[in-house]
């Protein structure tokens, strides 16, 4: 998985020519067991060099989104009620989750050479 | 002199692999087959199941098999034993199946000669669960011994299936197992959820089992 998100971020921070990149920002569904500090330890052991070597990651986590089987009220679940998620309304136990799984990248944070323009045109 | 750039990408992560399961998808409509996917933990009892279930519905189905597993050819050998199609998988350290090897996978299989493809994904709750591999039924194996508060545990995984079947009800005299409390529990994020029990030892359960799977066969609109 780390190994993909390092692709893709090498992918588009070559794309506007990058020289380095700071920070890799992701965005995870609480459903998914991303550890940051596993996915760091990852990041550091495949990004030995180049332009994303040293990049720190940072998860953003995103609550899960529950329709609740009973009323059909939708409401968020942060990680401290995902074991008992029931619906604020009714009180009902048991939902269909429509939100949770997420795993994006959000955006990366680059460095750039500064652009100076030169006239290297021959006449 | 460097300028620094933050660039929003919103990027999805499986992107890749949710278009290669987009592809099963459509290769499971074109050549009429039903894609099933098992997953459970280690033990729950994935071969001894898929043997009954074949045993019971071979001579209505045509069927085959994908065997994943991180070494060995020991589950592919007793399918093949069974005279179905079978292609096993060895991921060599992935404790996943993904959707690229699902694809590969079902170009071995002859396609237009099948009516249902089961696939046995590698034991473990936890990354089978992250990877869509176009089943027409995602599901999992929870065997009584493993406990009833496994939901609380992996609730990804039992959030992803379309049904859960619980295996080794014989030994349930065993094990302090609360069938309530694991409704109870499954359904929480999930309350279409379908859960049946089964012992495939005793064969109790595997029947109608068999009878819902047969109706969801024949429902699959082509």
């Amino acid at each position: 998985m780390t190994k993909s998100i390092y692709k893709t971020v090498l992918r588009r921070a070559e794309a506007v020519d990058a020289v380095a990149v700071n920070r890799v920002v992701l965005e995870i569904g609480i459903l998914r067991d991303f550890i940051p500090e596993i996915v760091q330890k990852y990041w550091d052991y495949i990004a030995v060099d180049g332009i994303a070597k040293g990049a720190k990651i940072e998860i953003r986590e995103l609550d899960a989104r529950v329709a609740c089987g009973q009323c059909g009220q939708e409401y968020d679940v942060g990680r401290e009620q995902i074991q008992d998620p029931r619906c604020p309304s009714c009180g009902y136990a048991w939902g269909t989750l429509l939100a949770g799984n997420e795993l994006r990248i959000a955006g990366i944070e680059i460095e750039r050479n500064h652009t100076q323009t030169e006239n290297t045109e021959e006449r | 002199m460097k300028d620094i750039a933050y660039i929003d990408l919103k990027q999805c992560i499986l992107e890749d692999n949710e278009h290669l399961a987009d592809e099963v998808r459509t290769l499971a409509r074109e050549k009429k087959f039903f894609l099933w996917n098992i997953m459970s933990s280690p033990g729950a009892g994935k071969t001894t199941f898929i043997l009954d279930v074949i045993r019971r519905m071979k001579d209505t189905l045509r069927i085959g098999v994908i065997e994943g597993d991180i070494e060995s050819m020991v589950d592919a050998r007793k399918m093949q034993q069974m005279g179905v199609s079978t292609v096993q998988l060895r991921t060599g350290g992935d404790c996943h199946l993904d959707a690229a090897m699902i694809r590969k996978a079902l170009q071995a299989l002859p396609l237009d000669e099948l009516d249902l493809v089961i696939i046995e994904n590698i034991g473990n709750l936890v990354c089978p669960a992250e990877f869509d591999l176009g089943a027409d039924l995602p599901s999992m194996l929870l065997s009584v011994p493993e406990g009833d508060d496994k939901a609380l545990k992996y609730p990804l995984m039992f959030s992803v299936v379309k049904a859960l079947i619980v295996t080794k009800t014989d030994a349930v005299s065993l094990f302090d197992f609360d069938f309530e409390a694991l409704h109870d529990n499954a359904r929480r994020l999930n309350d279409k959820l379908d859960i049946f029990h089964v012992s495939a030892k005793t064969g109790d359960g595997m029947e109608s089992f068999c009878t819902w799977l047969q109706g969801k066969i024949e429902n699959k609109k082509y």
